[in-house]
């Protein structure tokens, strides 16, 4: 199998240019702007953000809800690899492996600044509440974390830095070194199975948990619905998908052709489009049942504020549904398009439908809220507007992600030496 | 395939060790939960549980905007100008009478912010008070966001400018809390503790009640003890025919209860017949 990476290059006149070091130095600075902000919130405290008492969370929790659920892919491909045994799918298996990790580290990076005492950052894992839908995600989030490293870490230890280095022949520490990560390595890899439905559990848990963390809260009636945790799960597995497909088609067929089938490719974007059709139906549904089934006259209000002072509607219509329904079919049937195009530009509907719900799904309660008055309640209307600090932290955690991700795209082993066994 | 034919105990991880080791850190974990120590916090005063109900009533009718409670709060709890516990706003009534609701925390028997606390920073003591352990909150601020009432205020900043209301009303008689934690009106369960343990009784002596019941110029405002009939908010209470509590609907119990305006009553009254 070919096994050469081709690495995408610019033609400036007759010079050509590796894009590579040009991304990375763009990421670097996004990441060195965000370490700007980061000094500024540790050092000044949560006064630097455009957060208030009204409006408690906002860009931050959006990026970090967005990042959990665009890591969804890895767990339904460990499921799909590990539980199924479907081996075909074992190299794109791995990128979903990637992405998972990279989306929860993101969250826990950029929670970590949300905190007013990030140093303490560990103290749901020593006091429990276990009431707390956040307790419960911050546990799951932490083990499903442990379980990501170990899925990614054999596949890092693949890399022939870690077994056929010089140093390693001439050096006997090396040596060693080198023999205790292969075999921590293979025994990682066996316990591939249990991690799988390990991961399966904590993700379904704290996938929906994300969800319920608004949907359980009374006093916000726009919250206040049982639909929220399955249409978070959904799509996460959903939008998940789709990101995992279209950096499969960037990683898989042009920088490594031939390595993974477009049979194979296919299959992925097929389980994208029906996990997004299955979400938009229970979103539809939802929407039907908050605008004619309501007789909540205060819900009702919200509603009405939220579409006339704000593109709420048009999020929800655009955002939700066309972003999701069309190339969500399209998805569906690429096994009939059979256009790599077509079907990369429709898996970026799914991804930026995910993060459309989760956007306006946490602002929409925080923004629109009920007074408590006894005779009249009415409903107020907050705003909130992020400021440079928040920002600056968000855009280097994403550049975070993208600069694990283009490292990974260029030097991650994808294709297992171990594959006959 | 050599791999393959090795067993799996032979990868070399001492598995057995680490599965004793792993075991026995997560047995820990959970005797450390079992024995939380948080018995004494939830009984400072170290009365019987379930001794006392503290409770509040404020007649709408008798309130006359002035503030003083939210300012009173300010200096004993020693808040900055832009943080409140308390708060008074002039709403109306069904038929537009406008009045004035004064609004502590409301001490809910079921407080939303205490089920999602992820660390049990905040909590229930045994005499219903709705408190804070400044120590345990992480700033996460999900309590914001899950109470009702508006009643929790986080610390955006550190809090180092003058008590702007000191002299005036009153003087600081807590520590000043730090950037990033939570913080909420706790019946100034200091005074009730202290006073409880130098036989006062809270309600009627005026250093073991909640400042703002103290400032109140009109006496809108009454403190007591729910589970003592003797008392005198229950008496209000037992006379009062219809008491409201905020957002009933929500089933969070408040243990604050609003005498409502005369010109509601009248005409929820005339509704009836």
């Amino acid at each position: 199998m070919d096994n050469t990476i081709r690495i995408p290059k610019i033609r400036l006149g007759s010079r050509e240019f590796d894009v590579f070091y040009i991304w990375f130095a763009v990421l670097s600075l996004g990441f060195a702007f965000g370490v700007v902000g980061a000094y500024q919130v540790l050092r000044y405290g949560l006064q630097v953000t455009g957060l208030t008492d009204q409006v408690p969370w906002g860009l931050w929790i959006s990026i970090d809800l967005s990042s959990i659920a665009l890591g969804g892919s890895a767990f339904v491909f460990g499921v799909i690899v590990y539980l199924l045994r479907l081996k075909r799918f074992e190299v794109v298996g791995r990128l979903a492996v990637l992405l998972g990790f990279l989306g929860y580290s993101t969250a826990s990076l950029v929670l970590l600044f949300d905190l007013g005492q990030p140093l303490r950052f560990w103290h749901p894992a020593v006091f429990w509440q276990s009431h707390s839908l956040l307790w419960e995600i911050t546990m799951c989030v932490i083990l499903y974390l442990g379980i990501l490293v170990a899925e990614l870490l054999p596949i890092i230890l693949e890399h022939p830095v870690f077994s056929e280095h010089t140093l390693i022949k001439k050096n006997n520490f090396f040596k060693k070194i080198s023999e205790f990560l292969k075999k921590l390595s293979h025994f990682l890899h066996k316990a591939g199975p249990a991690l799988a439905v390990i991961g399966l559990s904590l993700s379904l848990l704290h996938q929906a948990s994300l969800g319920a963390t608004y949907g359980v809260l009374s006093g916000r009636g726009l919250w206040f619905s049982p639909t929220a945790p399955i249409l978070f799960v959904t799509s996460a597995m959903g939008g998940g998908t789709a990101l995992l497909f279209l950096l499969s088609v960037f990683v898989f067929r042009v920088m490594r052709p031939g390595l993974v089938a477009d049979k194979t490719l296919y299959d992925v974007a097929r389980i994208s489009g029906a996990m997004m059709l299955l979400c938009t139906y229970i979103r539809l549904w939802d929407w039907a049942v908050t605008n004619y089934y309501s007789f909540d006259n205060i819900v009702a209000t919200q509603k009405e504020l939220l579409n006339t002072i704000a593109p709420y509607s048009l999020a929800f219509w655009v955002g939700q549904i066309l972003f999701s329904l069309i190339p969500g079919a399209l998805l569906l049937s690429s096994k009939r398009v059979r256009n790599f195009k077509i079907l990369t530009l429709a898996a970026v509907g799914p991804v930026i439908c995910a993060i459309i719900l989760r956007w306006t799904y946490n602002f929409s309660g925080l923004i629109a809220s009920i007074t408590y008055d006894p005779f009249t309640p009415s409903v107020q209307l907050n705003s909130y507007l992020p400021t440079w600090p928040e920002w600056a932290v968000g855009i280097g955690v994403i550049s975070y992600w993208l600069l694990g991700f283009s490292l990974a795209a260029r030097f991650l082993p994808f294709h297992s030496k171990e594959e006959n066994h | 395939m050599t791999d393959e034919n090795k067993k799996p105990n032979k990868t070399g991880l001492p598995r057995k060790g680490f599965m004793a080791v792993a075991g026995s850190a997560t047995g820990a974990l959970i005797m450390l939960q079992a024995s939380k120590p948080t018995k004494a916090s939830r009984n400072p005063s170290g009365a019987e549980p379930g001794a006392h109900k503290w409770g509040m009533v404020i007649d709408i009718n008798l309130c006359i905007g002035c503030n003083y409670c939210t300012y009173a709060c300010q200096a004993v709890n020693d808040l900055p100008v832009e943080m409140k516990y308390n708060k008074v706003t002039l709403e109306e009534t069904k038929t537009g009478a406008e009045f004035y609701l004064s609004r502590p925390c409301m001490q809910c028997e079921h407080p939303p912010c205490v089920h999602v606390c992820p660390v049990g920073a905040t909590y229930v003591r045994d005499d219903g008070i709705v408190t804070m352990d400044y120590d345990l909150c992480i700033g996460c601020r999900y309590c914001i966001v899950a109470c009702p009432y508006d009643a929790r205020v986080f610390n955006w900043k550190k809090h180092v400018e003058p008590n702007a209301f000191t002299p005036e009303y009153g003087h600081p008689e807590v520590e000043r809390r730090p950037r990033g934690v939570m913080e909420k009106c706790n019946f100034c369960e200091h005074r009730i503790d202290s006073g409880l343990a130098r036989g006062l009784v809270p309600g009627i002596d005026a250093a073991a009640t909640p400042a703002c019941v103290d400032v109140c110029p009109t006496g809108a405002r009454v403190f007591g003890d729910l589970n003592d009939s003797e008392s005198p908010i229950s008496k209000i209470l037992a006379s009062t025919k219809t008491p409201i509590r905020l957002r009933e609907d929500l089933s969070t119990e408040p243990k604050v209860y609003y005498i409502p305006p005369k010109a509601e009553v009248t005409t929820s009254s005339e509704e009836e017949l």
